[in-house]
């Protein structure tokens, strides 16, 4: 529970002081790309032609695993293989397509299938697949930007990145001079499936893949966010729908549920450190049958620090170097009760080879604790490569 | 051209100046950037160190501290047996995948904590109508959960309740292999010895489905011992009702959902029945069946003069120190002996602990003896608590014996008639198994 109240703790201080330096001029050190532009704009592309790009991302994770001292013989697996495809059919209608096969969700998903419509000068109109702007982690997640093995527990277990939903919205686009971003979208929104597919209770990326919208009521997914003009920024979001069927198959199965989940992110650059966090609360209204057993409020919280080492890391070798970061992330999946929780610490050293490439060694001890609040520890050395193509 | 874009691989050389070339650039190389590489060299070195450091990538924990280890001396086939069981009695089951549409929990990890007793926020609740399991009303359990669309049961008005905590699981195999005529040769229903302790076996009939060729299974009658109140004869009889009524997971020895009877309209999960297979049933009873009891603690002064006092108040006559098993499929669990701490016979416990329900041939004045192993590490597993007897309403071992009667009246008040340091010595040694 302390180690949990220390990581917010320390998210809400680094939330509130992004949001007090977002309008410094301190340069933003660290590896991240382009953090502020919407992908797939973003993304470097394998080529062009014509109005037409490609490309894509992937990741390799290889690792030492261990609970409890036992060694996971999954020694090898892919962390995330994504492709895009990005027609401009005018200066002002995008057309894009991205799909992943991403290991935190373990399937297949449509990241993209979105048309773009630029409206007035720096606002899009948008329609179809695209990832609801639940954090910055969402929005930015492909393999090569990350400068730890893992995402945090806090995009893993309550955002569930890669969290793609259809749906219909408007956003504003980055330029020069605008420090107020904002994206606002009715999405298909969460199904059922968090509590009805769920192994041990409320899970929200269980009800995520709902592209079908099952109850056929939209949800509201918005994001704001405050950008210095050098970088720092800080972001507020949330999703809020109903996520049951009130009626199946011509029966009255119960009244509409609803869930709401809130994500502030924040980054900024101290002394040469770069601060990201990123921090996340639910609330499910879960049917009376399920309480006590399915969690009704969730949150969690990451913070993360790192900093350029060597820049080059080798003198002759334009665009390596060495970054370093540290990270403490924890998610408690139900605050009614003691355990049910996750708490993890993480460290990575990573070559970069910029922006196209980095290699990964990282260290992580994560202690799982279960609905007695029985602890399991778990801890791994990894050596991770990801790439555009 | 700056000198760190020179392509030194251009200059055109006999082959001994270009390997003195070579050399010279490496050294200057090195000379540049002999920090950094000293750094990353470091980093790689201390890193690898990690792999050999069980503190930084976490260490087996004793397996005398847990509940969920396997005996000693299983081959490689039974431990492999061993680990998908494991995977089973963990897995929590989802909707989708046959839970419900009325239970009490999502799986069997989730009321044994770490395979050991559970906490009240897991209590089962069992009623009945006197011998009468009152299927109509939703007996003979409470399922108090229920997916979307189904209706969780209430309590009837007009029934015999008895709470029931979760047992612990470890050690049933062992169990198991104690011959029925061991069990039967301690019994004295009559209590011809005249020492205020019967003790009789709980004879039941298991349910149809349990084949002659599983231990304690078969038409006729046959030693109840698992249960609280020895009420069930076989572990695949247990493991079937505790997925059927617990989680509602059909098999196909228990095709039928269990459903409310009193719900207004029928719900159902969406799983094809059977939910569970044979083959999945099999793999936690072979897991149970391997789970080693944790060790007892290390034999004090104090614990050995506690073991004497326990003898010297008659507490073992039922909480009988040691059996030793017959015959049994699994090699490591045939022919040894069992610090049970148990007869697994019936007792009347008095007034204080009745539930006041029948519960097969058992009265409701009469409970199964406990057994004491485990109670070393059971706080470990239970934030730091005790929940002791069936209902779990004792939070001390002191407090467990001060709520004996019946039978055990005499053995209490020996107890309870011992100097402060004697009570001591006797709480430190059952804490101790």
């Amino acid at each position: 529970m302390r180690g949990r109240g220390l990581v917010l703790a320390a998210a809400a201080v680094l939330l509130l002081a992004s949001w007090w330096t977002s309008g410094a001029r301190a340069a933003v050190q660290g590896p991240k790309r382009d953090l502020f532009a919407p992908p797939p704009l973003a993304t470097p592309y394998h080529g062009s032609l014509d109005g037409l790009a490609w490309g894509g991302d992937g990741a390799l994770r290889f690792a030492e695993d261990r609970q409890a001292g036992v060694t996971n013989p999954e020694w090898f697996s892919v962390g995330r293989v994504n492709g895009f495809l990005l027609a401009r059919l005018s200066p002002s209608i995008d057309v894009a397509g991205q799909g992943c096969w991403d290991r935190d969700s373990d399937d297949f998903t449509m990241e993209r299938a979105e048309i773009g419509v630029r409206v007035l000068r720096s606002r899009q109109a948008h329609a179809g697949i695209f990832p609801v702007p639940l954090g910055r982690t969402n929005l930015s997640h492909d393999g090569p930007d990350y400068d730890f093995a893992e995402r945090s527990l806090v995009a893993t277990q309550l955002v569930g990145v890669p969290n793609a939903q259809l749906g219909i919205g408007a956003r504003s686009l980055p330029g020069a001079g605008r420090r107020l971003l904002w994206e606002a979208d009715l999405v298909t929104g969460y199904d059922d499936g968090l509590i009805t597919e769920s192994p041990g209770g409320t899970r929200l990326p269980s009800g995520r893949n709902n592209y079908g919208d099952k109850n056929g009521i939209p949800a509201l997914a918005w994001r704001v966010a405050l950008q210095g003009r050098s970088g720092s920024e800080v972001g507020l979001a949330a999703e809020s729908g109903q996520y049951n069927q009130t009626v199946v198959g011509g029966v009255h199965v119960d009244s509409a549920r609803w869930m709401h989940l809130v994500v502030a992110d924040g980054n900024t650059a101290f002394h040469g450190f770069h601060l990201f966090s990123e921090a996340a609360y639910a609330i499910i209204d879960v049917p009376p049958g399920l309480r006590a057993l399915f969690a009704e409020q969730q949150c969690g919280a990451s913070v993360e620090v790192t900093r350029t080492l060597f820049d080059p890391l080798f003198r002759g070798w334009r665009g390596s170097c060495v970054t370093a970061g540290i990270r403490a992330d924890a998610v408690d999946f139900d605050r009614s009760i003691q355990g049910d929780s996750r708490s993890r610490l993480s460290a990575s050293v990573n070559l970069r080879s910029r922006p196209l490439a980095v290699t990964r060694f990282g260290w992580y001890y994560e202690v799982r604790r279960d609905r007695f609040n029985n602890a399991t520890p778990l801890a791994g050395l990894t050596l991770t490569a990801a790439t555009y193509f | 051209m700056p000198h760190h874009e020179r392509d030194y691989g251009d200059e055109a050389s006999p082959t001994g100046q270009s390997l003195v070339t070579a050399i010279v650039h490496a050294v200057r190389f090195l000379g540049r950037n002999g920090w950094r590489i000293a750094a990353m060299v470091a980093i790689c070195a201390a890193s690898l160190h990690t792999i050999g450091c069980g503190t930084l990538l976490t260490t087996k924990p004793d397996p005398g501290e847990r509940f969920d280890t396997p005996l000693p001396g299983l081959d490689n086939g039974e431990l492999g047996d061993f680990q998908a069981g494991h995977t089973q009695f963990r897995k929590s089951f989802t909707i989708a995948e046959g839970l419900g549409p009325i239970f009490n929990n999502v799986s069997c990890a989730s009321c044994h904590s770490g395979d050991g007793r559970g906490r009240p926020e897991n209590i089962l609740t069992r009623f009945s109508r006197g011998t009468d399991l009152a299927p109509d009303i939703g007996g003979p359990q409470l399922q108090d959960k229920a997916i979307p669309g189904a209706e969780p049961e209430h309590l009837p008005a007009g029934v015999d309740i008895s709470y029931r905590m979760p047992p612990p699981v470890f050690g049933v195999g062992l169990i198991e292999a104690i011959p029925d005529s061991a069990i039967l040769s301690h019994q004295d229903p009559a209590d011809s010895d005249g020492d205020g302790i019967s003790g009789r076996a709980n004879m039941v009939t298991p349910a149809p489905y349990v084949p002659s060729t599983v231990p304690g299974g078969g038409p006729g009658l046959h030693v109840g011992r698992f249960g609280r109140k020895a009420q069930v004869s076989n572990l695949l009889q247990q493991t079937v009702e505790a997925y059927h009524q617990d989680i509602g997971m059909t098999s196909s020895y228990r095709p039928v959902e269990n459903i409310n009877p009193l719900a207004s309209h029928a719900a159902v999960d969406p799983a094809a029945d059977p939910e569970l297979t044979d083959r999945e049933i099999e793999n936690v009873i072979q897991y149970m069946r391997m789970l080693a009891p944790p060790a007892p603690g290390a034999p004090t002064a104090s614990r050995v003069r506690g073991e004497a006092l326990f003898a010297s108040a008659r507490c073992a006559v039922c909480h009988l120190p040691s059996f030793h098993t017959g015959p049994h499929e699994i090699e490591t669990l045939a022919d040894r002996d069992v610090a049970l701490y148990s007869d697994l016979l019936l007792h009347d416990m008095g007034d204080g602990l009745a539930d006041n329900r029948p519960d097969g041939d058992a009265d409701g004045h009469e409970w199964r003896t406990a057994p004491l192993w485990g109670l070393r590490v059971a706080r470990e597993f239970l934030n730091g608590q005790l929940f002791l007897l069936h209902d779990g309403r004792a939070h001390s071992v002191d407090e467990a014996i001060r709520l004996h009667g019946g039978e055990a009246a005499g053995a209490r008040d020996a107890f309870l008639a011992m100097p402060p340091e004697d009570q001591a010595a006797l709480l430190d040694f059952v804490e101790s198994r």
